[in-house]
């Protein structure tokens, strides 16, 4: 328990230091969460309106392999992303591996199943009314893909917190591509996992500490844009 | 006006991807594998900088269990290795996977258990400990993760001609690092097999409230020796070997293993080099 | 173009929600720039008619014309053109402003928006500086039907489709409303397709009404239609009870929930203090005359008899107004025959 309280004291050391190794993890899981979710949105929210919008064959078995995407678990899409990136993999030739670009693919497989299946249920709750409503003031397809989304935002806005919160706390994915390497790969997560492998338990609930600390950063600025 | 909202996030979108991917690094660098023991006592921190200073060559590693670092080196992701695994290793380099292997320096294992030394095994032989161990089904606690550490552990029981007591009620596998191994077997009051920089870590943090302490050391075949492989060009045209060679000579150098004896953890020499 | 010619020519549409029919119209027009009115009860067919006025979707069968020409949901002939009120409107998650230019942004043309905006508002009795900033859910019921109207008279549409514009709006708005469909025919003239229960509005400003039922469109004739249930009085005789006493007698409905439709011209009307015969008929009713107003279209007066609860309808020449000097607040008596009634 006594590492809890030193934790938090570290925690504040860390930070008011700007402890450059401390920093430099903050720096890459703000950069490669950020990176990763922006794809994902910009992927996920027409999916996701598709896959809520329209009815078509085969939506409900879609609707279903989507959901169960959402359990999926971090090392295992570590392993997957790791096994296509590798050298000797598919993508070997692009170098990816040990980077925070590969650490992105595998988050985006993370999030981009949350940011559909979450967009698609906030357009499917989408008011009746909307549809007819825009078509009938002349609306073309592309505004009606636009003005719904713009419509249901607070709902995407939650999606996209949720996938957020989800990417930036992974460790699986980050620890297998990215290696964990200091300077380059090392996230918050991963040194957390580091940290604690080396017993130092104090700096591990500091580094988590950190971690809290931007996740409710991010959230008091969302509901900041809520109220706005 | 949202059409504008969303076009930006588009460009911060690829902006991001093209930040995420700009920051791939360029110049000399090294791409290691290695085993968790060299990064979690700071060996790797503290001879990385004066690495660099002497060569230029910008060192990077990740710290995984021996098994999967060698695999990561057969697969070409990485340049070089350091590991402690040399029956495994030589089979590497016959395999073609690696080369120019080097020995570079090493530590010791110990086995470690209750002060009240139940099993009665203290200052007894490796071989006559574990036949004790297994006769009283006294609790041993394997890290069972395929790492040098659990490499090493199989050995003794096979060289002490017992099999490997895989699915015995006595024999507990964690698959968890060292530390966390160590704290099971205080836990469950029992024996285990650790590296020596591990135990005085654990002795360390714990102080007076540890009650594990050294049961048996000293012995030949508890040497654990540390190695530099360079990843085999023949297997990997892309690796960069002249660099990893680079790493190996220097680490076998005379600077580099002052150094290594030079550095301690808690005032304890936690390896001791031996490349000449 | 073929103006003055049918605007909207419907074949052989039907529409059915999962396998239940809404609607089947074998044929029907709408002549560009006319007023139409449709009438009929709940679930009558009129929403669906109209949502298929508007393109907002396809029919399941058959094919509906405009100018001429087949079309479509989002073919450019009725974009923008053809525009839809519903009973409840939806306001955007935006400030009234910005619900009100919507259809303008989207079509880019926004040259002097801010002046067209303001226009737009006061046809609805709405002040610019009070309402233009207000977010969608600092409005009143009323007021947000009227700016919903305003968002579409900025259209200037060529079609203005009202599906129960003033159902559920306070009597100011509703009024509101009323004058901004008609402006919307002088200036731009708008081809109106309204459905509502203000039948007094329809026949004053139609220049043709449709009755709907069970999702078919009648021509006229179909005002008096009454619902069941019908009990059984004797042999053949069935009866539904109104008010207090009163029972309107039939003969054998089909089902003991069939509509029974009185037709038109089986109704006489005469003023209570002036019935002097004693001739026999099987029902006979007595009212007041609530509300008497001019057709336009035919130039006949149509009266509203009050008997309890129920309201029936009377098409009457002015000619026999005059000769029994009915007008509003007039007792009077309604009789027909219970073998002339129409099971539907």
């Amino acid at each position: 328990m006594d590492f809890l309280l030193s934790g938090f004291i570290k925690a504040l050391h860390l930070l008011l230091n700007r402890d450059p190794s401390t920093w430099t993890a903050v720096a890459a899981t703000l950069k490669v969460s950020t990176g990763s979710i922006l794809a994902s949105l910009a992927a996920g929210l027409p999916l996701g309106f598709v896959l809520g919008y329209f009815d078509f064959r085969g939506r409900r078995f879609i609707r279903t392999c989507v959901d169960t995407l959402l359990a999926l678990p971090t090392v295992f899409i570590g392993l997957v992303v790791y096994a296509v990136i590798t050298s000797r993999g598919p993508l070997g030739e692009y170098g990816l591996l040990f980077t925070l670009s590969g650490i992105a693919i595998g988050q985006i497989i993370l999030a981009l199943p949350i940011v559909v299946a979450l967009t698609a249920s906030t357009v499917e709750n989408m008011d009746s009314r909307l549809r007819l409503t825009l078509v009938s003031l002349g609306a073309g397809k592309k505004d009606l893909l636009l003005t719904c989304l713009w419509e249901v935002r607070y709902g995407l806005l939650a999606a996209a917190v949720t996938a957020y919160g989800r990417v930036m706390t992974e460790v699986g994915i980050s620890m297998m591509v990215g290696g964990n390497i200091k300077w380059h790969t090392r996230t918050i997560t991963t040194a957390i996992a580091l940290e604690t492998g080396k017993g130092m338990f104090a700096n591990g609930i500091a580094l988590g500490l950190v971690l809290i600390t931007i996740a409710f950063a991010v959230n008091m600025s969302v509901s900041f844009l809520r109220r706005k | 006006m949202k059409k504008s909202v969303i076009g930006k996030a588009g460009i911060l979108a690829l902006m991001s991807v093209l930040l995420v991917f700009g920051s791939a690094w360029a110049g000399k660098s090294l791409m290691m594998a290695t085993t968790t023991s060299t990064d979690n006592t700071g060996l790797l921190e503290y001879l990385e900088p004066e690495f660099e200073q002497d060569t230029g060559i910008d060192l990077k590693w990740t710290a995984t269990g021996t098994g999967k670092a060698l695999e990561l080196g057969r697969r070409c992701d990485v340049d070089v290795l350091l590991v402690h695994a040399p029956p495994a290793e030589k089979a590497y380099v016959e395999n073609g996977y690696g080369k120019d292997r080097k020995q570079i320096m090493y530590n010791d294992f110990v086995i470690i258990g209750p002060d009240a030394d139940p099993a009665g095994i203290k200052g007894k032989s490796i071989g006559e400990a574990l036949e004790k161990l297994k006769s009283s089904k006294s609790l041993f606690v394997s890290r069972g993760d395929d790492s040098g550490t659990n490499k090493k552990e199989l050995l003794l029981w096979d060289s002490s001609g017992i099999k490997v007591p895989e699915r015995a009620e006595w024999y507990l596998q964690t698959g968890q690092g060292m530390l966390a191994t160590i704290n099971v077997t205080e836990e469950r009051n029992g024996y285990t097999m650790t590296d020596r920089g591990t135990y005085i870590k654990y002795r360390s943090d714990k102080g007076e409230n540890a009650r594990l302490s050294i049961m048996v050391e000293g012995d030949e075949i508890l040497m654990n020796q540390y190695s530099v492989i360079a990843v085999n060009p023949d297997n990997c045209p892309d690796t960069k070997y002249e660099l990893a060679v680079e790493f190996g000579e220097w680490m076998a150098g005379e600077r580099a293993q002052d150094l290594i004896a030079d550095f301690r953890l808690l005032g304890k020499k936690l390896f001791i080099p031996n490349a000449h | 173009m073929n103006p003055g010619g049918p605007l909207y020519q419907l074949h052989n549409v039907v529409h059915c929600y999962n396998d239940t029919r809404a609607l089947s119209i074998d044929r029907m027009a709408i002549p560009a720039g006319s007023v139409t009115g449709l009438i009929g009860p709940n679930g009558s067919g009129k929403s669906t008619l109209l949502k298929l006025l508007a393109f907002a979707f396809n029919p399941t069968e058959g094919e509906i014309r405009f100018r001429g020409r087949m079309a479509y949901p989002f073919s450019r002939e009725v974009r923008s053109r053809v525009t839809l009120l519903t009973q409840e409107p939806y306001l955007l998650k935006r400030n009234v402003f910005d619900n009100i230019a919507y259809g303008l942004k989207v079509r880019k043309d926004t040259d002097r928006l801010v002046e067209r905006v303001e226009k737009a508002l006061a046809t609805v009795g709405l002040p610019y500086q009070e309402f233009a900033f207000r977010k969608w859910h600092e409005l009143s019921g009323g007021e947000t039907q009227r700016a919903a109207m305003a968002a579409r008279l900025i259209l200037e549409p060529e079609v203005l489709l009202l599906d129960e514009p003033t159902a559920s709006v306070d009597v100011e708005s509703a009024k509101l409303i009323r004058d901004a469909s008609l402006a919307a025919r002088e200036l731009f003239g708008t081809t109106l397709v309204i459905s509502s229960h203000d039948w007094h509005w329809l026949y004053e400003i139609c220049d043709n009404l449709l009755h709907l039922f069970k999702g078919m469109i009648f021509d006229s004739g179909m005002e008096n239609i009454l619902s069941g249930p019908w009990e059984k009085q004797g042999d053949k005789l069935y009866a539904k009870n109104i008010g207090q006493k009163e029972k309107i007698f039939v003969s054998a409905p089909p089902e003991g929930k069939s509509y029974a439709l009185i037709p038109e011209n089986s109704l006489s009307i005469i003023p209570m203090d002036a019935e002097t015969t004693t001739s026999h008929f099987d029902n006979r009713l007595e009212g007041i005359i609530t509300r008497m107003i001019l057709q336009k279209s035919s130039m006949e007066i149509i009266a509203s008899i009050m008997i309890s609860d129920l309201f029936f309808t009377v098409r009457l020449s002015g000619e026999t107004v005059r000769s029994l000097s009915l007008a509003p607040g007039v007792r009077v008596v309604i009789r027909f025959q219970k073998d002339s009634v129409k099971w539907l």
